[in-house]
Protein backbone atom coordinates (compact mmCIF):
# COMPACT_ATOMS: atom_id res chain seq x y z
CA UNK A 1 0.00 0.00 0.00
CA UNK A 2 1.08 3.84 -0.83
CA UNK A 3 2.08 5.62 1.73
CA UNK A 4 -0.39 8.29 2.93
CA UNK A 5 0.61 11.54 2.04
CA UNK A 6 -1.73 14.26 2.92
CA UNK A 7 -2.89 17.16 0.87
CA UNK A 8 -2.78 20.03 2.63
CA UNK A 9 -4.74 23.23 1.65
CA UNK A 10 -3.10 26.57 2.74
CA UNK A 11 -5.04 29.70 2.74
CA UNK A 12 -2.53 32.33 3.17
CA UNK A 13 -3.04 36.15 3.21
CA UNK A 14 -1.38 38.46 0.89
CA UNK A 15 0.49 40.50 3.28
CA UNK A 16 1.82 38.46 5.99
CA UNK A 17 1.88 34.91 5.49
CA UNK A 18 2.22 34.64 1.73
CA UNK A 19 4.93 37.35 1.76
CA UNK A 20 6.36 34.77 4.74
CA UNK A 21 5.90 31.28 2.95
CA UNK A 22 8.31 33.18 0.12
CA UNK A 23 10.62 34.36 2.65
CA UNK A 24 10.99 30.45 3.85
CA UNK A 25 11.40 29.36 -0.02
CA UNK A 26 14.19 32.41 -0.36
CA UNK A 27 15.91 31.42 3.09
CA UNK A 28 15.74 27.79 1.41
CA UNK A 29 14.37 27.04 4.82
CA UNK A 30 12.74 23.11 4.05
CA UNK A 31 9.45 21.84 4.56
CA UNK A 32 6.94 19.08 3.36
CA UNK A 33 5.65 19.44 -0.17
CA UNK A 34 2.13 18.72 0.68
CA UNK A 35 0.65 22.01 1.12
CA UNK A 36 -1.12 23.51 -1.90
CA UNK A 37 -0.89 26.90 -1.40
CA UNK A 38 -4.04 29.87 -2.54
CA UNK A 39 -2.95 33.37 -1.82
CA UNK A 40 -5.95 35.53 -0.90
CA UNK A 41 -5.73 38.93 -0.03
CA UNK A 42 -7.03 38.56 3.51
CA UNK A 43 -7.67 35.61 5.66
CA UNK A 44 -11.05 37.30 6.13
CA UNK A 45 -11.90 36.38 2.45
CA UNK A 46 -11.64 32.54 3.60
CA UNK A 47 -15.75 31.94 4.23
CA UNK A 48 -16.68 28.68 5.64
CA UNK A 49 -17.73 28.39 2.27
CA UNK A 50 -13.96 28.15 0.93
CA UNK A 51 -13.13 25.55 4.35
CA UNK A 52 -15.32 23.61 3.55
CA UNK A 53 -15.21 23.26 0.12
CA UNK A 54 -11.64 22.71 0.02
CA UNK A 55 -12.71 19.33 2.83
CA UNK A 56 -15.49 18.33 0.19
CA UNK A 57 -13.10 18.13 -2.66
CA UNK A 58 -10.94 15.62 -0.54
CA UNK A 59 -8.43 18.22 1.37
CA UNK A 60 -7.41 15.88 4.59
CA UNK A 61 -6.12 19.11 6.21
CA UNK A 62 -7.00 23.15 5.46
CA UNK A 63 -4.47 25.84 7.11
CA UNK A 64 -5.26 29.26 7.16
CA UNK A 65 -2.56 31.43 7.97
CA UNK A 66 -3.33 35.05 8.48
CA UNK A 67 -1.56 38.57 10.08
CA UNK A 68 -1.01 38.71 13.97
CA UNK A 69 -4.17 40.60 15.25
CA UNK A 70 -3.57 44.43 15.17
CA UNK A 71 -1.24 43.73 12.36
CA UNK A 72 -4.12 43.11 9.70
CA UNK A 73 -4.13 45.29 6.61
CA UNK A 74 -7.63 45.59 6.79
CA UNK A 75 -7.95 46.00 10.15
CA UNK A 76 -9.90 43.41 11.72
CA UNK A 77 -10.12 40.70 8.51
CA UNK A 78 -7.82 38.23 10.77
CA UNK A 79 -10.26 38.86 13.66
CA UNK A 80 -13.54 37.32 11.22
CA UNK A 81 -10.95 34.34 10.30
CA UNK A 82 -10.62 33.52 14.06
CA UNK A 83 -14.13 33.78 14.93
CA UNK A 84 -15.04 31.68 11.61
CA UNK A 85 -12.58 28.80 12.47
CA UNK A 86 -13.71 28.73 15.63
CA UNK A 87 -16.95 28.14 14.66
CA UNK A 88 -16.36 26.19 12.36
CA UNK A 89 -14.35 23.23 14.93
CA UNK A 90 -17.92 22.01 16.77
CA UNK A 91 -19.02 21.51 13.40
CA UNK A 92 -16.81 19.53 12.28
CA UNK A 93 -16.88 17.26 15.22
CA UNK A 94 -19.53 16.96 15.24
CA UNK A 95 -20.53 15.49 11.69
CA UNK A 96 -16.95 13.75 12.42
CA UNK A 97 -14.62 15.07 10.50
CA UNK A 98 -11.76 15.94 12.98
CA UNK A 99 -11.25 19.47 13.84
CA UNK A 100 -7.86 19.01 14.38
CA UNK A 101 -8.35 18.98 10.49
CA UNK A 102 -8.75 22.62 10.62
CA UNK A 103 -5.80 25.09 11.62
CA UNK A 104 -5.08 28.30 12.01
CA UNK A 105 -2.36 30.38 12.44
CA UNK A 106 -1.15 33.85 12.76
CA UNK A 107 2.25 34.48 10.88
CA UNK A 108 4.24 37.43 10.38
CA UNK A 109 5.56 38.12 6.80
CA UNK A 110 8.92 38.02 8.88
CA UNK A 111 8.39 34.65 9.89
CA UNK A 112 9.55 32.59 7.17
CA UNK A 113 11.30 29.85 9.97
CA UNK A 114 7.88 29.74 11.51
CA UNK A 115 6.32 29.26 8.36
CA UNK A 116 7.96 25.81 8.02
CA UNK A 117 7.67 24.66 11.73
CA UNK A 118 3.84 25.28 11.12
CA UNK A 119 3.63 23.50 8.09
CA UNK A 120 5.52 20.53 9.00
CA UNK A 121 3.96 20.24 12.57
CA UNK A 122 0.52 20.35 10.19
CA UNK A 123 1.62 18.18 8.12
CA UNK A 124 2.51 15.59 10.66
CA UNK A 125 -0.62 16.06 12.52
CA UNK A 126 -2.41 14.87 9.32
CA UNK A 127 -0.53 12.41 8.43
CA UNK A 128 -1.44 10.96 12.07
CA UNK A 129 -5.20 11.67 11.36
CA UNK A 130 -5.06 9.52 8.41
CA UNK A 131 -7.08 10.60 4.75
CA UNK A 132 -9.81 13.15 5.12
CA UNK A 133 -13.38 10.53 5.03
CA UNK A 134 -14.81 12.75 2.05
CA UNK A 135 -11.94 11.20 0.23
CA UNK A 136 -12.60 7.96 0.50
CA UNK A 137 -16.17 8.01 0.23
CA UNK A 138 -15.33 9.44 -3.35
CA UNK A 139 -13.44 6.08 -4.54
CA UNK B 1 -42.34 50.40 33.25
CA UNK B 2 -39.90 47.74 32.28
CA UNK B 3 -40.12 44.83 34.48
CA UNK B 4 -43.98 45.40 35.23
CA UNK B 5 -45.90 42.49 36.03
CA UNK B 6 -49.90 42.46 35.78
CA UNK B 7 -52.59 40.41 36.22
CA UNK B 8 -55.24 41.33 33.74
CA UNK B 9 -58.65 40.82 32.44
CA UNK B 10 -60.36 42.06 28.98
CA UNK B 11 -62.98 44.57 29.65
CA UNK B 12 -65.29 43.48 26.21
CA UNK B 13 -67.51 40.90 27.31
CA UNK B 14 -67.75 38.97 24.02
CA UNK B 15 -64.14 38.58 24.06
CA UNK B 16 -63.55 37.80 27.54
CA UNK B 17 -66.61 35.03 26.77
CA UNK B 18 -64.99 33.55 23.32
CA UNK B 19 -60.98 33.32 25.21
CA UNK B 20 -59.45 30.76 26.63
CA UNK B 21 -58.12 33.28 29.67
CA UNK B 22 -58.22 36.73 30.33
CA UNK B 23 -58.86 37.38 26.58
CA UNK B 24 -56.19 39.81 27.11
CA UNK B 25 -54.55 39.55 23.62
CA UNK B 26 -57.20 40.21 21.81
CA UNK B 27 -58.00 43.65 23.45
CA UNK B 28 -54.50 44.97 22.86
CA UNK B 29 -54.98 43.89 19.27
CA UNK B 30 -58.28 45.85 19.12
CA UNK B 31 -57.26 48.53 21.40
CA UNK B 32 -54.06 48.89 19.14
CA UNK B 33 -56.09 49.12 16.04
CA UNK B 34 -58.55 51.44 16.94
CA UNK B 35 -56.33 53.80 19.19
CA UNK B 36 -54.21 53.83 16.17
CA UNK B 37 -51.13 52.93 16.83
CA UNK B 38 -50.61 50.33 14.67
CA UNK B 39 -51.95 49.83 10.54
CA UNK B 40 -52.79 46.15 11.11
CA UNK B 41 -52.05 43.35 13.51
CA UNK B 42 -50.52 39.69 12.39
CA UNK B 43 -52.30 37.03 14.39
CA UNK B 44 -52.88 33.47 14.24
CA UNK B 45 -56.39 31.77 12.95
CA UNK B 46 -57.88 28.45 12.48
CA UNK B 47 -58.80 28.70 8.60
CA UNK B 48 -62.55 27.86 7.94
CA UNK B 49 -62.54 26.93 11.62
CA UNK B 50 -60.33 23.91 10.76
CA UNK B 51 -57.76 23.83 14.70
CA UNK B 52 -55.81 22.34 12.51
CA UNK B 53 -54.69 24.69 10.20
CA UNK B 54 -54.03 28.03 11.65
CA UNK B 55 -52.68 30.33 9.08
CA UNK B 56 -51.08 34.31 9.92
CA UNK B 57 -53.73 36.46 8.87
CA UNK B 58 -53.08 40.47 8.94
CA UNK B 59 -56.11 42.24 10.27
CA UNK B 60 -57.31 46.14 9.95
CA UNK B 61 -60.47 45.79 10.85
CA UNK B 62 -60.96 45.90 14.93
CA UNK B 63 -64.22 44.06 14.75
CA UNK B 64 -62.99 41.08 12.95
CA UNK B 65 -59.94 40.76 15.71
CA UNK B 66 -62.24 38.24 17.86
CA UNK B 67 -61.90 35.98 15.20
CA UNK B 68 -58.27 35.28 16.14
CA UNK B 69 -59.04 34.64 20.12
CA UNK B 70 -58.44 31.35 21.90
CA UNK B 71 -54.96 29.39 21.11
CA UNK B 72 -54.37 27.15 18.45
CA UNK B 73 -51.80 24.49 19.54
CA UNK B 74 -51.72 22.57 16.57
CA UNK B 75 -50.48 25.32 14.33
CA UNK B 76 -46.82 26.48 13.72
CA UNK B 77 -46.92 29.33 11.32
CA UNK B 78 -43.70 30.88 10.27
CA UNK B 79 -44.33 34.50 11.27
CA UNK B 80 -40.87 36.14 10.97
CA UNK B 81 -40.37 34.66 7.28
CA UNK B 82 -43.84 35.82 6.63
CA UNK B 83 -43.11 39.55 7.86
CA UNK B 84 -39.81 39.53 5.55
CA UNK B 85 -41.20 38.21 2.94
CA UNK B 86 -45.01 39.08 2.12
CA UNK B 87 -45.00 42.50 4.75
CA UNK B 88 -41.66 43.93 3.18
CA UNK B 89 -40.18 43.73 6.20
CA UNK B 90 -42.58 45.91 8.18
CA UNK B 91 -40.89 49.17 6.07
CA UNK B 92 -43.73 50.50 5.24
CA UNK B 93 -46.62 49.81 7.67
CA UNK B 94 -46.87 49.46 11.65
CA UNK B 95 -47.66 46.03 12.85
CA UNK B 96 -48.68 44.80 16.02
CA UNK B 97 -47.49 40.84 15.70
CA UNK B 98 -48.75 38.20 18.42
CA UNK B 99 -45.94 35.86 18.67
CA UNK B 100 -44.01 32.60 20.17
CA UNK B 101 -40.83 33.08 21.84
CA UNK B 102 -39.06 31.35 19.07
CA UNK B 103 -41.22 33.90 16.33
CA UNK B 104 -40.26 36.57 18.49
CA UNK B 105 -36.31 35.22 18.39
CA UNK B 106 -36.82 34.88 14.79
CA UNK B 107 -37.97 38.36 13.69
CA UNK B 108 -35.45 39.34 16.12
CA UNK B 109 -32.56 37.83 14.13
CA UNK B 110 -34.34 39.15 10.91
CA UNK B 111 -34.05 42.78 12.74
CA UNK B 112 -29.88 42.36 13.17
CA UNK B 113 -30.10 41.65 9.48
CA UNK B 114 -31.72 44.86 8.53
CA UNK B 115 -34.63 42.18 7.11
CA UNK B 116 -37.05 43.63 9.17
CA UNK B 117 -37.61 47.27 10.47
CA UNK B 118 -38.33 46.90 14.43
CA UNK B 119 -39.58 50.74 14.67
CA UNK B 120 -42.76 49.81 13.63
CA UNK B 121 -43.11 46.70 15.01
CA UNK B 122 -44.97 45.79 18.47
CA UNK B 123 -44.20 42.40 19.73
CA UNK B 124 -47.06 40.83 22.12
CA UNK B 125 -45.68 37.88 23.16
CA UNK B 126 -47.32 34.40 24.09
CA UNK B 127 -45.98 31.84 26.84
CA UNK B 128 -45.34 28.44 24.69
CA UNK B 129 -44.92 25.23 26.11
CA UNK B 130 -44.89 23.76 22.68
CA UNK B 131 -46.93 23.05 19.89
CA UNK B 132 -48.15 19.87 18.27
CA UNK B 133 -47.29 19.28 14.91
CA UNK B 134 -51.29 19.10 13.01
CA UNK B 135 -51.58 15.59 10.79
CA UNK B 136 -49.74 13.46 14.23
CA UNK B 137 -51.86 15.86 16.48
CA UNK B 138 -54.85 14.41 14.45
CA UNK B 139 -53.91 10.71 14.42
CA UNK B 140 -53.45 11.36 18.22
CA UNK B 141 -56.23 12.34 19.25
CA UNK B 142 -57.69 9.69 17.36
CA UNK B 143 -55.78 6.66 18.69
CA UNK B 144 -54.87 7.39 21.86
CA UNK B 145 -57.56 9.74 22.95
CA UNK B 146 -60.13 7.75 21.18
CA UNK B 147 -62.44 11.10 19.77
CA UNK B 148 -63.39 12.38 16.42
CA UNK B 149 -60.14 15.43 15.99
CA UNK B 150 -62.81 17.77 14.89
CA UNK B 151 -64.63 17.31 18.21
CA UNK B 152 -61.82 19.37 19.91
CA UNK B 153 -62.65 22.63 20.58
CA UNK B 154 -59.32 23.36 22.92
CA UNK B 155 -55.95 21.93 23.92
CA UNK B 156 -53.80 22.97 26.53
CA UNK B 157 -50.26 21.88 27.75
CA UNK B 158 -50.04 22.35 31.21
CA UNK B 159 -47.48 19.99 33.99
CA UNK B 160 -46.18 17.44 31.62
CA UNK B 161 -50.17 16.89 30.75
CA UNK B 162 -52.00 17.58 27.45
CA UNK B 163 -55.63 18.41 28.40
CA UNK B 164 -58.35 18.49 25.77
CA UNK B 165 -61.56 19.45 25.54
CA UNK B 166 -64.54 18.57 23.19
CA UNK B 167 -67.29 19.98 22.20
CA UNK B 168 -69.76 18.45 24.88
CA UNK B 169 -67.53 19.86 27.68
CA UNK B 170 -66.13 16.74 28.30
CA UNK B 171 -62.38 16.84 29.25
CA UNK B 172 -59.75 14.33 28.32
CA UNK B 173 -56.02 14.09 29.60
CA UNK B 174 -52.99 11.95 29.35
CA UNK B 175 -49.67 12.22 30.71
CA UNK B 176 -47.38 14.09 27.88
CA UNK B 177 -44.52 11.85 28.54
CA UNK B 178 -45.68 8.72 27.81
CA UNK B 179 -47.37 9.77 24.18
CA UNK B 180 -43.76 11.01 23.54
CA UNK B 181 -42.32 8.00 23.89
CA UNK B 182 -44.81 6.43 21.33
CA UNK B 183 -44.05 9.04 19.19
CA UNK B 184 -46.77 11.56 19.65
CA UNK B 185 -46.97 14.60 21.80
CA UNK B 186 -45.03 18.28 20.85
CA UNK B 187 -42.90 18.79 17.98
CA UNK B 188 -39.16 17.64 18.60
CA UNK B 189 -37.92 20.74 18.38
CA UNK B 190 -40.57 22.31 21.50
CA UNK B 191 -39.70 19.47 23.89
CA UNK B 192 -35.91 20.99 23.55
CA UNK B 193 -36.74 24.48 23.67
CA UNK B 194 -35.78 25.89 27.12
CA UNK B 195 -37.78 29.41 26.26
CA UNK B 196 -41.24 29.50 27.25
CA UNK B 197 -41.44 33.05 28.26
CA UNK B 198 -40.83 35.84 25.56
CA UNK B 199 -38.67 38.19 27.31
CA UNK B 200 -37.06 39.28 24.04
CA UNK B 201 -40.99 40.84 23.30
CA UNK B 202 -42.05 43.78 24.05
CA UNK B 203 -44.67 42.12 26.47
CA UNK B 204 -44.97 38.53 27.69
CA UNK B 205 -48.76 37.30 28.41
CA UNK B 206 -49.50 33.73 29.90
CA UNK B 207 -51.78 32.19 32.07
CA UNK B 208 -48.73 31.25 34.29
CA UNK B 209 -49.42 32.57 37.63
CA UNK B 210 -53.02 33.14 36.97
CA UNK B 211 -54.02 30.59 39.37
CA UNK B 212 -56.88 29.29 37.52
CA UNK B 213 -58.83 32.25 37.23
CA UNK B 214 -59.83 33.46 34.48
CA UNK B 215 -56.94 36.56 33.86
CA UNK B 216 -53.99 36.52 31.67
CA UNK B 217 -50.48 37.57 33.41
CA UNK B 218 -48.57 40.08 31.60
CA UNK B 219 -44.60 40.86 32.31
CA UNK B 220 -44.21 44.02 30.25
CA UNK B 221 -40.26 43.42 28.71
CA UNK B 222 -39.69 46.78 27.02
CA UNK B 223 -40.27 50.41 27.22
CA UNK B 224 -43.01 50.25 24.47
CA UNK B 225 -44.37 47.48 25.81
CA UNK B 226 -44.72 49.63 29.16
CA UNK B 227 -46.19 52.35 26.99
CA UNK B 228 -48.58 50.18 25.43
CA UNK B 229 -49.89 48.72 28.11
CA UNK B 230 -50.50 52.03 30.23
CA UNK B 231 -52.35 53.38 27.58
CA UNK B 232 -54.73 50.37 26.93
CA UNK B 233 -55.49 50.36 30.65
CA UNK B 234 -55.80 54.60 30.65
CA UNK B 235 -58.69 53.72 27.79
CA UNK B 236 -60.05 50.95 29.77
CA UNK B 237 -59.32 48.07 27.60
CA UNK B 238 -58.13 45.80 30.00
CA UNK B 239 -58.91 45.76 33.38
CA UNK B 240 -55.59 44.98 36.17
CA UNK B 241 -54.20 44.55 39.36
CA UNK B 242 -50.78 43.59 40.54
CA UNK B 243 -50.32 40.14 41.11
CA UNK B 244 -49.19 39.00 44.49
CA UNK B 245 -45.85 37.58 45.23
CA UNK B 246 -47.02 33.90 45.15
CA UNK B 247 -48.31 34.39 41.86
CA UNK B 248 -44.78 35.51 40.63
CA UNK B 249 -43.22 32.67 42.43
CA UNK B 250 -45.41 30.43 40.57
CA UNK B 251 -45.05 31.41 37.63
CA UNK B 252 -41.17 31.60 38.42
CA UNK B 253 -41.70 27.91 39.39
CA UNK B 254 -43.72 26.68 36.35
CA UNK B 255 -41.07 28.65 33.93
CA UNK B 256 -38.20 26.97 35.77
CA UNK B 257 -40.01 23.29 35.95
CA UNK B 258 -40.49 23.50 32.05
CA UNK B 259 -36.85 24.48 31.79
CA UNK B 260 -35.44 21.97 33.68
CA UNK B 261 -37.54 19.27 31.19
CA UNK B 262 -36.45 20.51 28.28
CA UNK B 263 -32.39 20.81 29.36
CA UNK B 264 -32.98 17.18 30.03
CA UNK B 265 -34.92 16.34 26.60
CA UNK B 266 -31.62 18.05 24.94
CA UNK B 267 -29.23 16.10 26.90
CA UNK B 268 -30.86 13.16 25.74
CA UNK B 269 -31.01 14.13 22.11
CA UNK B 270 -27.19 15.77 22.03
CA UNK B 271 -26.01 13.04 23.70
CA UNK B 272 -26.75 10.18 20.75
CA UNK B 273 -25.15 12.48 18.48
CA UNK B 274 -22.28 13.31 21.09
CA UNK B 275 -21.43 9.44 22.45
CA UNK B 276 -20.85 7.90 18.51
CA UNK B 277 -17.40 7.79 18.00
CA UNK B 278 -15.55 10.09 14.86
CA UNK B 279 -15.98 7.12 12.48
CA UNK B 280 -19.81 6.23 13.24
CA UNK B 281 -20.58 10.19 13.40
CA UNK B 282 -19.32 10.66 9.45
CA UNK B 283 -21.11 7.63 8.51
CA UNK B 284 -24.61 8.43 10.39
CA UNK B 285 -24.05 12.01 9.13
CA UNK B 286 -23.38 10.94 5.55
CA UNK B 287 -26.03 8.85 5.28
CA UNK B 288 -28.55 11.33 6.43
CA UNK B 289 -27.45 13.88 3.93
CA UNK B 290 -27.37 11.21 0.82
CA UNK B 291 -30.91 11.19 1.50
CA UNK B 292 -31.42 15.18 0.85
CA UNK B 293 -33.87 15.47 -2.08
CA UNK B 294 -32.63 19.13 -2.42
CA UNK B 295 -35.86 20.13 -3.09
CA UNK B 296 -34.64 23.88 -0.87
CA UNK B 297 -37.38 23.31 1.97
CA UNK B 298 -35.00 23.89 4.92
CA UNK B 299 -33.48 26.92 3.54
CA UNK B 300 -37.02 28.00 2.43
CA UNK B 301 -38.11 27.66 5.57
CA UNK B 302 -35.46 28.84 7.87
CA UNK B 303 -36.60 32.30 9.08
CA UNK B 304 -32.81 33.25 9.34
CA UNK B 305 -32.22 32.22 6.14
CA UNK B 306 -32.28 35.55 3.86
CA UNK B 307 -29.93 35.91 1.03
CA UNK B 308 -31.70 37.15 -2.18
CA UNK B 309 -28.96 34.91 -4.69
CA UNK B 310 -28.45 31.86 -2.30
CA UNK B 311 -25.02 30.17 -3.28
CA UNK B 312 -26.54 26.68 -3.08
CA UNK B 313 -28.40 27.74 -5.88
CA UNK B 314 -27.64 25.68 -9.07
CA UNK B 315 -26.67 28.76 -11.30
CA UNK B 316 -23.55 29.51 -8.50
CA UNK B 317 -21.29 27.02 -9.44
CA UNK B 318 -20.95 25.64 -5.99
CA UNK B 319 -23.69 23.11 -5.89
CA UNK B 320 -24.00 20.99 -9.12
CA UNK B 321 -27.26 21.26 -11.28
CA UNK B 322 -29.64 17.67 -11.52
CA UNK B 323 -27.52 16.21 -8.98
CA UNK B 324 -29.28 14.18 -6.44
CA UNK B 325 -28.28 13.89 -3.89
CA UNK B 326 -25.98 17.02 -3.85
CA UNK B 327 -22.91 16.65 -3.15
CA UNK B 328 -22.68 17.19 0.85
CA UNK B 329 -21.37 21.01 0.56
CA UNK B 330 -25.08 21.43 0.23
CA UNK B 331 -26.30 20.36 4.04
CA UNK B 332 -23.07 21.54 5.23
CA UNK B 333 -23.11 25.00 4.18
CA UNK B 334 -27.02 25.35 5.15
CA UNK B 335 -25.78 24.33 8.50
CA UNK B 336 -22.87 26.43 8.36
CA UNK B 337 -24.55 29.27 7.51
CA UNK B 338 -27.34 29.63 10.21
CA UNK B 339 -25.83 27.19 13.36
CA UNK B 340 -24.84 30.82 15.03
CA UNK B 341 -28.29 32.13 15.05
CA UNK B 342 -30.30 29.17 14.75
CA UNK B 343 -33.53 30.02 17.27
CA UNK B 344 -34.66 26.53 17.39
CA UNK B 345 -38.26 27.13 15.40
CA UNK B 346 -38.21 23.48 13.82
CA UNK B 347 -39.43 24.92 10.72
CA UNK B 348 -36.78 23.05 8.77
CA UNK B 349 -37.57 20.07 10.37
CA UNK B 350 -40.80 20.49 9.87
CA UNK B 351 -40.96 20.97 5.65
CA UNK B 352 -38.33 18.40 5.14
CA UNK B 353 -39.78 15.82 2.99
CA UNK B 354 -36.84 12.99 4.25
CA UNK B 355 -36.98 14.13 7.97
CA UNK B 356 -33.56 14.74 7.99
CA UNK B 357 -32.77 15.45 11.62
CA UNK B 358 -31.72 19.15 10.63
CA UNK B 359 -32.86 20.94 13.42
CA UNK B 360 -31.44 18.82 15.89
CA UNK B 361 -28.05 19.10 14.25
CA UNK B 362 -28.11 22.63 14.28
CA UNK B 363 -29.41 23.58 17.80
CA UNK B 364 -26.85 21.10 19.27
CA UNK B 365 -23.85 23.37 17.53
CA UNK B 366 -26.19 26.53 18.26
CA UNK B 367 -25.83 25.17 21.87
CA UNK B 368 -22.23 24.67 21.40
CA UNK B 369 -21.15 27.94 20.01
CA UNK B 370 -23.51 29.81 22.05
CA UNK B 371 -20.82 28.26 25.10
CA UNK B 372 -18.05 29.66 23.15
CA UNK B 373 -19.17 32.90 22.01
CA UNK B 374 -21.34 33.50 25.32
CA UNK B 375 -24.21 34.06 23.14
CA UNK B 376 -28.11 33.21 22.92
CA UNK B 377 -29.64 33.77 19.52
CA UNK B 378 -32.61 36.34 19.56
CA UNK B 379 -32.49 37.49 22.91
CA UNK B 380 -31.44 41.09 22.69
CA UNK B 381 -31.20 43.12 19.12
CA UNK B 382 -27.82 44.56 19.63
CA UNK B 383 -26.47 41.24 20.50
CA UNK B 384 -23.81 40.61 17.40
CA UNK B 385 -23.93 37.84 15.50
CA UNK B 386 -21.23 35.43 16.43
CA UNK B 387 -19.81 34.20 13.58
CA UNK B 388 -20.43 37.90 10.73
CA UNK B 389 -19.14 40.49 13.19
CA UNK B 390 -16.25 41.37 15.29
CA UNK B 391 -15.24 43.58 18.09
CA UNK B 392 -12.54 46.18 18.85
CA UNK B 393 -11.39 43.94 22.16
CA UNK B 394 -10.28 40.91 20.11
CA UNK B 395 -7.44 43.37 18.52
CA UNK B 396 -5.74 42.94 21.88
CA UNK B 397 -6.22 38.63 22.37
CA UNK B 398 -2.86 37.60 20.34
CA UNK B 399 -3.56 33.92 20.37
CA UNK B 400 -5.60 32.00 17.50
CA UNK B 401 -7.71 31.18 19.99
CA UNK B 402 -9.78 33.60 22.03
CA UNK B 403 -12.02 33.19 25.19
CA UNK B 404 -15.50 35.08 24.92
Amino acid sequence: MDKFEPKIVAFFCNWCSYAAADLAGTSRIQYPPNVRTIRVMCSGRVSELLILKAFALGADGVLVGGCHPGDCHYMKGNLSARRRVTGLKPFLNAIGISSDRLRLQWIGASEGLKMAETISDFTDTIRNLGPNPLKRRQK
Amino acid sequence: MKGDMYLAQSSDDAILKKSEHGGVVTSLLKFALESKRVDAVLAIKARNGNRYDGIPVLITDPETVIETAGSLHCASPNIARFIKEYLNGAFDMKIAVVCKPCDARGIIELVKRTQINMDNLTLIGLNCTGTLPSAPAKRMFHEEFEVNPSDVIREDLEEGKLTITLKDGTEKQKDLDELEQKGYGRRENCRRCDINIPIMADIACGKWGTDGKKATFIEVCSEKGSDFIEKAIEAEYIKVEKPDSRAIESRKKRNEEEILLARKWQEKDFASLREMSTEEKFSYWLGEFSRCIKCYGCRNACPICYCKDCILEADRGIVAPGEIPPDVIFPMIRSVHVMDSCVNCGQCEDVCPMDLPLARLILMLNRELGNIFKNEPGMDVNAPIPLKSVTDKELTVADVEIQF
